[in-house]
C-alpha cells in the first residue's frame, strides 16, 4: 500500500475550528506542525454553527443599561452547567472570551454590526446579557472560512481526508498515529512528539441528531482506546428546536430575536415551565418541557411542536435568520415569514469527552485535547449556546500554548515504533476486509443510533438503560460479523464506517455506564427513577477507562471557588 | 423510482451508469437516496458531511444541474419543479437513454478528474483558491478592540462570504469546461470579498491578482454560476465590477493580454 513515515513536532488531529486555531499557534511559534482531517476541513462540523459566540465585549447593554463582564459570563456558564463546570476553566475561557472574539475580528471574520460599527450581540439562552456576537447565522462557516485562510496564509500542510486509525502508544507516552488515506487506501505514518485530538462530538451515536454525518466521535475513542480516561460522557445536549423530519439545527437565535414556542393548543407553554426566563432558559430546560408537552399529547402529530417567527416580520427574519429561514424552506417547505418552524428536540453536543487539565493535556503523556473533543470542563453538565464556538478558539490557541510550552521537554517519537503500528493497522485492515459474517455496517450503525435515543434520551431509566446496554453488547458482538461486497482499501467508504462504528460502540457503552452508574438529575442527564440533584454524592466528575477490557467507572472531584453550589432556577 | 447512478473505478477502463430503485418518502434528498443505494452496493462511492447544505462538501451534477445532493429533493426532480437553465456546455449532453419522469441522473461534478463514481479530485478547484491569495490583509496591526465597519458595508460582504466553496459554479461554468486555466466563479467572487472589504490595506489593488485572461477576462457571462448557487452567491455580478474597476484605473494588463 505504500505509506510514508514523517516527523513532526506537533500533529494535530482534526480541522475544525480547534484544529485549525492551533495550527496556527504552532506554526507561529515557528514549530513543524501538520493537521490531519477524515475531511476538507471547510467541510468540519464547526462549519454549522449557527448563532454565534459568547463574549462579555459590553457592545450592547443589558436591562437597565448594566455592563456585561466576563465575571457575569462565567456565573451564567457555571450555573448553566449545573455546577458540573470546572470553575477554574470556566474563568479562564470567559476571561479570553472579548480577545479570541477580537482577534478573529482581526484576520477578517466579518461579524454583524451595529449601527455604531461594533460587533453586534444578541441575547441567548441562559445569559444574563445580550452577549452572543455573530455573523447573521452562520457564525461558524464565518470563523471556519476565516481561520482556514489563515492557515493557507501559511501553508500549513493538511492531510485531507485521512482517517486515523491509531494512537501510537509506547513507553506511557503517545509517540503519533497513523492513519489510513481514505482516496488511496494506504497506511501513513505520523511520529509526533505532541498530538492533539480535536476531533469533535460523537453525537451521532444518536439518531434525531443536529451534527454532521461525520460526528462520530473517532478522537475520544482513539483517547479511550490508547488508554486516557474519559470524563462524564453520560452528558449529552438534546437541543430544543431542530427541525422536525430531517433534525437539523434551527438555531437558538431564532429565540434570541424573539421567536415563541407554542403547542397543539397554541399556548406559549415555556410560561409554565420558566416563568422568567420563558424561551431564554437553557437548553436542557427547554428541551424536556418541549418533550413534556409531546409526551402529555399537547404536541402535533408525529412529535412537534411549533416555533413561531412570524411576529417578528420579513425585514427581521430576513436580516438576522437568513440561514434559518433558507433551512425551513430547503428541508421543510416552510417558510417562517408565513408558517411556524415545526420543531422537536434532538441531539447536538457532547459535554463531555476527553478529560485533560487546564493545559488540555489527557492523562496519557503528550497526548492533549481541545475542542468538542475534550472536557477541559467549561459546560459541566449543560452547555450555554454561544459557548461552543466560544471554546473551541479559546481552547484552540491556549492548549497549542501549552503544548508550545511543553515540547523543549519532549522527546523526538521513535520511527521504528510507529512503523510497527503502521503494519498492526494494515494487518487490521486487511482482517476487517476479509471477513465474511454478513452483517452489514450501515444497518449496525441505525440500530446503535435508535438504541441510543429510546434508551438514553432527553429521559432517562434505569431499567429502560439496562435494556440499552445489552443491545449496544449485543451490536458490538455482531460488529465482528460484517462483512462488505468491497474488498478494496482505496475509496472504500464501508470500511471507513466500519472503523467508525468500533469508537461509536465503545463510546455508546461508556455513556451508558456513566449514565446509569449517576443516579440523579443534573444539567441534561434527567433520570425520572432519580429527578433530583445529588450534590452530596454526584458532585463529581465521571471518570471512565478501560481496564483488562471492560470499562470502569470512577468519580473525580468538581473545581469549585468562584461561585456557591445553588439551587438553579429560570 | 430509480437513481441511475454514474461509476467509475481507479483502474477500470471507461463508466458505466447504474440503477438503484428507491421508495422515495416524502422530502427525501438526492444524498438520502444515495445512501439508500449504498446500502444496497457498498462499492458506490460519494462524499457527504453535514447533510444539511452549510458545508459544501456534496456537489454533483443531478439532473445534468450542478446542485448539492443534500438540498435537492427527488421528488421535486421527477416533478421537473423548480428547473434551471443553463447555457450549454459538454457535460450537459446526454449521452445514455435517460427517463427524466422516473429517474434521477446523477453524474460527478464536472470539469474535475474523477476519483470513483461521484468522487472528483477538487484539488484544481482549491488550487485555484490558494492562488487567489484569500488571506484577510489590514492595513495595519490590529487596534485594542474591533476595526468600525457600517451594517452596510457588512451587507456589502456577505453575499461573497456566504460562499461554502462546493464547486457547483465551477462545474456549471462553459469556460472551465473549455479552458483548464480559468480560475472559475468561486475563486473570482472570493477575492472580490476581500477588494471590498473596507478594512483592508490592498483594496482594489487586489483586483491585480486576476487580471489576466484566466481570470476576471475569461468570464463570457454565461452565469451558470449564479444559477446553481445553493447560498445566491453573484460571480458573475463581482467579476462586472471587477473589470469596470479596472478599466476606471486604465492599467489593465489581462485586458490587453486579449481576453478569450
Amino acid at each position: 500500500m505504500g505509506g510514508t513515515i514523517t516527523a513532526w513536532d506537533a500533529v494535530i488531529i482534526g480541522g475544525g475550528l480547534t484544529g485549525l486555531r492551533a495550527a496556527l499557534q504552532v506554526s507561529r511559534a515557528g514549530l513543524s506542525v501538520a493537521v490531519i482531517s477524515k475531511v476538507h476541513p471547510l467541510r468540519s462540523h464547526s462549519v454549522a454553527a449557527q448563532g454565534g459566540m459568547n463574549a462579555a465585549l459590553g457592545n450592547v447593554r443589558g436591562e437597565g443599561g448594566a455592563v456585561d463582564s466576563w465575571e457575569s459570563h462565567a456565573y451564567d456558564t457555571v450555573k448553566g452547567s449545573d455546577y458540573l463546570a470546572d470553575q477554574d476553566a470556566v474563568a479562564l475561557m470567559c476571561r479570553e472570551a472579548p480577545a479570541t472574539v477580537l482577534e478573529l475580528e482581526h484576520m477578517g471574520t466579518v461579524w454583524s454590526r451595529l449601527e455604531d460599527g461594533k460587533i453586534a450581540q444578541r441575547p441567548f439562552g441562559g445569559a444574563g446579557f445580550p452577549r452572543t456576537c455573530y455573523a447573521e447565522d452562520r457564525t461558524g462557516h464565518n470563523v471556519l472560512h476565516t481561520l482556514y485562510q489563515q492557515v493557507l496564509g501559511r501553508k500549513i500542510p493538511v492531510f485531507e481526508e485521512f482517517f486515523v486509525t491509531s494512537l501510537v502508544r509506547s513507553g506511557g507516552r503517545c509517540m503519533g498515529c497513523t492513519a489510513l488515506e481514505i482516496m488511496t487506501g494506504a497506511v501513513h505514518g505520523f511520529a509526533s512528539r505532541a498530538t492533539l485530538l480535536a476531533t469533535g462530538g460523537f453525537g451521532r451515536i444518536f439518531s434525531r441528531s443536529t451534527n454532521a454525518l461525520i460526528n462520530t466521535g473517532d478522537g475520544v475513542a482513539l483517547a479511550l482506546r490508547a488508554g486516557a480516561p474519559l470524563k462524564d460522557m453520560e452528558f449529552v445536549q438534546f437541543h430544543p428546536t431542530t427541525l422536525y423530519g430531517t433534525n437539523i439545527l434551527i438555531s437558538e437565535a431564532a429565540r434570541g430575536e424573539g421567536g415563541i414556542l407554542v403547542n397543539r393548543t397554541g399556548e406559549r407553554f415555556m410560561e409554565r415551565y420558566a416563568s422568567h426566563a420563558l424561551e431564554l432558559a437553557p437548553r436542557d430546560v427547554v428541551a424536556r418541557a418541549i418533550e413534556e408537552e409531546i409526551a402529555r399529547g399537547n404536541g402535533f402529530d408525529g412529535g412537534y411542536v411549533h416555533l413561531d417567527l412570524r411576529h417578528l416580520g420579513p425585514g427581521r427574519i430576513m436580516e438576522r435568520l437568513p440561514g434559518i429561514r433558507q433551512i425551513a424552506m430547503d428541508f421543510a417547505g416552510v417558510d417562517p415569514v408565513e408558517e411556524p418552524i415545526p420543531v422537536q428536540p434532538g441531539q447536538h453536543y457532547s459535554m463531555g469527552g476527553i478529560d485533560v487539565n487546564i493545559g488540555g493535556m489527557s492523562g496519557l503523556s503528550d497526548l492533549y485535547a481541545a475542542g468538542e473533543c475534550a472536557c477541559i470542563s467549561v459546560h459541566g453538565a449543560n452547555r450555554l449556546g454561544g459557548n461552543s464556538l466560544l471554546e473551541t478558539v479559546v481552547f484552540g490557541r491556549l492548549v497549542a500554548d501549552s503544548i508550545v510550552g511543553d515540547l523543549p521537554k519532549i522527546h523526538e517519537s521513535a520511527m521504528d515504533t510507529v512503523e510497527s503500528a503502521m503494519k498492526e493497522t494494515e494487518t487490521e485492515i486487511r482482517e476487517i476486509l476479509g471477513r465474511s459474517g454478513g452483517e452489514s455496517p450501515f444497518a449496525l450503525i441505525r440500530e446503535l443510533e435508535e438504541t441510543m435515543f429510546l434508551h438514553f434520551g432527553i429521559f432517562r431509566e434505569g431499567q429502560m438503560m439496562q435494556e440499552g446496554l445489552r443491545k449496544i453488547r449485543r451490536l458490538r458482538e455482531r460488529s465482528l460479523q460484517v462483512s462488505m461486497t468491497n474488498r478494496d482499501s482505496a475509496v472504500n467508504q464501508a470500511l471507513v464506517r466500519y472503523l467508525e462504528l468500533e469508537g461509536m460502540l465503545q463510546l455508546a457503552e461508556v455513556v451508558a455506564l456513566g449514565a446509569l452508574a449517576r443516579e440523579e438529575s443534573r444539567g441534561s442527564h434527567t433520570r425520572r427513577d432519580h429527578p433530583h440533584r445529588d450534590d452530596r454524592r454526584f458532585l463529581a466528575h465521571t471518570m471512565a477507562t478501560i481496564e483488562e477490557g471492560e470499562v470502569a467507572i470512577a468519580y473525580k472531584p468538581v473545581t469549585l471557588g468562584m461561585f456557591k453550589v445553588e439551587e438553579r432556577g429560570y | 423510482m430509480e437513481l441511475k447512478v454514474f461509476r467509475s473505478r481507479p483502474g477500470m477502463p471507461g463508466s458505466r451508469y447504474d440503477s438503484f430503485e428507491i421508495d422515495p418518502v416524502p422530502g427525501m434528498t438526492v444524498l438520502a437516496g444515495l445512501f439508500k443505494a449504498q446500502e444496497k452496493d457498498d462499492t458506490l462511492a460519494f462524499r457527504y458531511s453535514c447533510r444539511g447544505a452549510v458545508c459544501g462538501t456534496c456537489a454533483m451534477l443531478i439532473n445534468k444541474v450542478p446542485r448539492l445532493a443534500c438540498r435537492t429533493q427527488l421528488q421535486a426532480l421527477l416533478e421537473g419543479k423548480a428547473p434551471v437553465q443553463l447555457s450549454p456546455y459538454p457535460a450537459l449532453e446526454v449521452t445514455v437513454p435517460w427517463d427524466a419522469g422516473k429517474e434521477v441522473l446523477i453524474e460527478p461534478l464536472p470539469h474535475l478528474p474523477v476519483i470513483r463514481d461521484l468522487i472528483v479530485d477538487m484539488s484544481l478547484f482549491f488550487e485555484y483558491y490558494r492562488l487567489i491569495e484569500p488571506v484577510f490583509s489590514p492595513a495595519g496591526p490590529g487596534p485594542e478592540r474591533e476595526r468600525l465597519m457600517s451594517p452596510a458595508a457588512v451587507k456589502e460582504l456577505v453575499p461573497y462570504t456566504n460562499c461554502i466553496l462546493c464547486g457547483a459554479c465551477f462545474g456549471a461554468c462553459p469556460v472551465n469546461a473549455r479552458n483548464p486555466h480559468y480560475l472559475g466563479p468561486a475563486a473570482l467572487a472570493a477575492l472580490y470579498r476581500f477588494c471590498i472589504d473596507p478594512r483592508e490595506a490592498g483594496g482594489t489593488s487586489r483586483l491585480r491578482r486576476a487580471d489576466t485572461p484566466d481570470g476576471w477576462w475569461g468570464c463570457e457571462f454565461h452565469t451558470n454560476c449564479r444559477r446553481v448557487c445553493p447560498k445566491g452567491v453573484p460571480p458573475n455580478i463581482a467579476i462586472g465590477r471587477a473589470r469596470k474597476e479596472l478599466k476606471a484605473t486604465g492599467r489593465s494588463a489581462g485586458e490587453m493580454g486579449g481576453g478569450r
